[in-house]
């Protein structure tokens, strides 16, 4: 096999949660060598976020945090400590690329800053990320995800006309942060082998988020118009829902063991979309017959956005009382895109995910076996892919120490007892 | 000082995709490459997706297009015609990366797989965009955004009652997908640097949406029983409380105030406990709760709770202060004190908001171009500032075939009586 291709480039990841640590489990899945950086006393959110094996929290065995940091050497540090803040400088200096994710202005209160790190290490590619950016009237705003859909302009646009909105599901910037931040990392690398030149990134998750509503900020300033919520229509297709039907699971089977007697079928979900007039013609002979494909009240788009309630009633009471297979298939036959509202389950057994490799499965020390999800790409000749499970917390401390660092065992033992390793 | 050229200037680009993977050639163009957007000569579907300004000219109605393929160049060519496909190799062999979004075996059945252009140009780096991947027992299954959303986990988690789950009313499940055909252009280039060697970089949206829900879709893998990303953690007492902090109970976590919306969770526990706190003793310094009220402790209030000292009734009450707090406040004001008093409320911003934003004024973040049918249309700038040579300045989205001279005539030569009669037969505009 071809080499990874970012074998050989060093990453001290300071980052935390999730929008930072995932650009280092990128980078580690293609090749680099990624040293993840963490506090014992102020345990990472991702820790004590599930799922979890059983269902049992424990701070080890955390499967975002797995998704997040597969593949990573880890170690733990006491970054409020002046031990601590000079072994960072140690490794910054070893380090090609810093990523840190801490409120802005923190990395500077611990000596840390991108000029004091520069300094001993000139070509240094830093990359902050935060919610707001290092700079403005809003830089020093924190908090949750929620918080981050807000101020990107996501929470009013998950919801049904005329109610209050629900918001998306999630820390949805963190999702956008990343990809915008790779992307930005890697031309910033590209730059850096052809001239040497390092420099500090300042990713702003808002920022990166509003990359994804660029056509509504046009549109807005063109036409004067307010993207809103408008429940799961769509202005240029008819049908366009998500409709009841019969999962395939029933309670307490999400984990695959025997059913109880008593277990109830679980409410599904379908998804829906006529593209256009043909597939709506399609769709409406299989639910309804000739008389439906050929009722003027849906004929064309504008027909059908005009009577839409109506449209929708009635391919819910075809999809209620079916299952999610039966749907999908026969509509995907026909050419008409359905697919189940998926659960986890739905995904694991997905046959599309499985053939694609989606999830991986790596060696644990405590759970036996972590499963996280495959690398962001496949590349044809250098498949990347995590490497190794996540680190368990300060796995690595004596290796990163003694081997990355060149540490003296007197060096490593008055680290240990000054409490910096932790 | 010169203008920025980018960190991607040294290369070419030749983007071939339609709505589902406009984004990626946009995210490279901003950091300075030379992105070629090729498109058939009636016009790229891409041009005719909402939202659309139904008083432009025809070509330039989307502001889909205009957003994603801004900072482009434009070219157009038939690619279903042998003469359109002869062009097509021959840019090809002039660039570094090719970006499309075919169906899977649409760019075989035109001779352009990626095996064909491999000998063409040996360093060219092929990047698909597949609805559910190039391979596999769905990758000829019909898509649409909201389809390969419910595919891949998110949109199940956005449920609100036991009505159906929601979308994003701005379409994103191509933009992850086209997010990532960036990034993993960019980790195959840097394979190129040691091998000399391009390759296929396969994209499937369906998986690259699946990142986009914290993990949760690990849960059955990983033997979790009903995970859920939203807690409602049953007491003792069967009570329900909420401690994550994060909003996840979402409807209860929007208030109305004078000029919108903000986002405020009234977090419980020891997690975020004490931001509820701030928030009372700001509400009793504005003489706008009592002293009891403004007594209670949210870090250890669960406990409380149970104990059955405070009932739903004093938390309901609580609530209806922090309503009338908030009602006669706007969004601006309430956010400032928010930061300063640590406070997690957010504004509810609309895309309105964002233009008007004090903030991304400071930040140079949205910029305004002047397009070729004489609209200003403003447009998100960098996504990593800090970097002044990383991104070049924005340019308007092109219209059909804007630069068929300069790049079929100049970049590759071809002679003005060819390029008239490759127009005369249709192969370019």
């Amino acid at each position: 096999m071809s080499a990874l291709p970012l074998d050989g480039l060093k990453v001290l990841d300071l980052a935390w949660v999730v929008a930072g640590p995932v650009i280092g489990r990128m980078l580690a899945d293609f090749g680099a060598t990624v040293v993840r950086v963490e506090s014992s006393q102020r345990v990472d959110t991702t820790r004590v976020m599930g799922p979890f094996p059983g269902g049992r929290i424990d701070i080890q065995q955390s499967g975002l945090f797995e998704n997040c940091n597969a593949g990573k050497l880890g170690m733990t540090l006491d970054l409020t400590s002046a031990g601590g803040q000079q072994v960072a400088r140690d490794l910054a200096r070893w380090a090609d690329v810093v990523v840190e994710s801490f409120s802005p202005g923190q990395m500077e209160r611990w000596g840390l800053s991108y000029d004091v790190l520069a300094e001993a290490n000139p070509g240094l590619v830093m990359l902050s990320t935060s919610l707001m950016g290092q700079t403005g009237p809003f830089a020093s705003f924190a908090g949750y995800g929620n918080i981050g859909a807000a101020m990107a302009g996501f929470q009013q646009l998950v919801g049904w006309p005329g109610e209050l909105p629900i918001g998306p599901y999630g820390p949805y910037t963190d999702y956008v942060g990343p990809r915008c931040a790779i992307v930005a990392l890697l031309a910033a690398l590209d730059h850096r082998r052809r001239t040497g030149e390092g420099c500090h990134l300042d990713v702003s998750q808002a920022e990166a988020g509003m990359q994804f509503l660029a056509p509504q900020i046009a549109d807005h300033s063109v036409t004067g118009r307010v993207a809103s919520h408008v429940g799961n229509r769509d202005p240029q297709m008819a049908p366009h829902g998500v409709f009841p039907c019969r999962a395939r699971w029933h309670s307490g089977s999400v984990s695959g063991g025997p059913l109880a007697d008593d277990a109830e079928p679980v409410a599904g979900w379908v998804a829906i979309v006529a593209r256009s007039d043909s597939e709506w013609q399609t769709l409406a002979a299989l639910i309804g017959g000739e008389d439906l494909a050929a009722d003027p009240r849906f004929a064309t788009l504008d027909a059908r956005k005009a009577n839409e309630d109506a449209l929708e009633a009635l391919v819910a009471a075809w999809t209620e009382n079916r299952g999610v297979d039966e749907i999908v298939e026969s509509l995907q036959w026909l050419g008409v895109p359905a697919h189940v509202a998926a659960a986890s389950r739905d995904l694991v057994e997905d046959p599309q995910i499985v053939e694609r490799g989606h999830f991986v499965r790596l060696a644990h020390p405590m759970m036996g076996t972590s499963v996280v999800e495959g690398p962001r790409y496949r590349l044809s000749d250098t498949p990347g892919g995590p490497r190794a499970c996540g680190p368990t917390t300060g796995r690595d401390n004596e290796r990163v120490l003694r081997e990355i660092l060149g540490y003296r065992d007197d060096e490593v033992t008055a680290l240990q007892e000054a409490g910096v390793l932790r | 000082m010169p203008q920025a050229t980018g960190f991607l200037s040294p290369y070419r680009v030749v983007d071939l995709t339609d709505h589902r993977g406009l984004l990626a050639g946009h995210l490279l163009a901003k950091l300075g490459a030379d992105v070629i957007q090729v498109e058939p000569p009636t016009g790229s579907s891409a041009r005719r997706v909402a939202p659309l300004d139904e008083t432009a000219p025809e070509h330039s109605r989307s502001m889909y297009w205009s957003a994603y393929a801004a900072c482009k160049r434009g070219v157009t060519c038939d690619l279903d015609s042998a003469r359109g496909q002869a062009l097509l190799r021959r840019l090809v062999e002039k660039a570094d990366f090719l970006i499309e979004s075919e169906t899977p075996g649409v760019m075989a059945a035109r001779g352009l797989d990626h095996r064909s252009l491999r000998e063409l140009n040996p360093a060219l780096i092929h990047v698909s965009i597949t609805p559910f991947g190039s391979t596999g027992p769905k990758a000829g299954w019909a898509d649409s955004e909201l389809v390969m959303w419910a595919s891949a986990g998110p949109l199940l988690q956005a449920q609100d009652g036991d009505r159906p789950p929601l979308r994003i009313s701005a379409p994103q499940a191509y933009l992850h997908a086209a997010g990532d055909a960036a990034g993993g252009a960019l980790v195959a280039h840097f394979a190129r640097v040691r091998s000399g060697l391009g390759q296929h970089v396969d994209i499937s949206v369906q998986q690259s949406v699946a990142q986009a829900t914290l993990s949760s879709i690990l849960s059955a893998a990983v033997g979790h029983e009903n995970f859920s990303l939203r807690p409602e953690p049953k007491s003792r007492t069967r009570k329900t409380l909420d401690l994550s902090g994060s909003g996840a109970r979402t409807r209860r976590s929007k208030w109305p105030v004078r000029d919108g919306l903000v986002e405020l969770h009234l977090a419980l526990g020891p997690a975020a406990g004490r931001f509820t706190n701030n928030l009372f003793k700001w509400m009793l310094e504005e003489g706008a709760c009592d002293e009891q009220t403004a007594s209670w402790d949210w870090v250890s209030l669960p406990a409380r709770i149970e104990a059955d000292e405070v009932t739903e009734d004093d938390l309901e009450r609580a609530r209806e202060m922090v309503a009338r707090f908030l009602a006669p406040r706007t969004k601006a004001e309430l956010a400032e004190i928010a930061m300063k008093r640590k406070v997690l409320l957010a504004p509810v911003t609309t895309i309105e908001d964002l233009a008007a934003s004090a903030h991304h004024a400071q930040r140079g973040f949205l910029q305004t171009v002047d397009d070729p049918v004489g609209r200003q249309v403003r447009l998100p700038g960098a996504f990593a500032m800090n970097v002044p040579n990383g991104f070049v300045a924005l340019t308007p989205a092109p219209l059909p075939g804007q630069h068929d001279d300069e790049v079929w005539g100049g970049l590759l030569g071809i002679p003005a009586d060819e390029l008239a009669s490759l127009r005369d037969q249709g192969v370019i505009r």
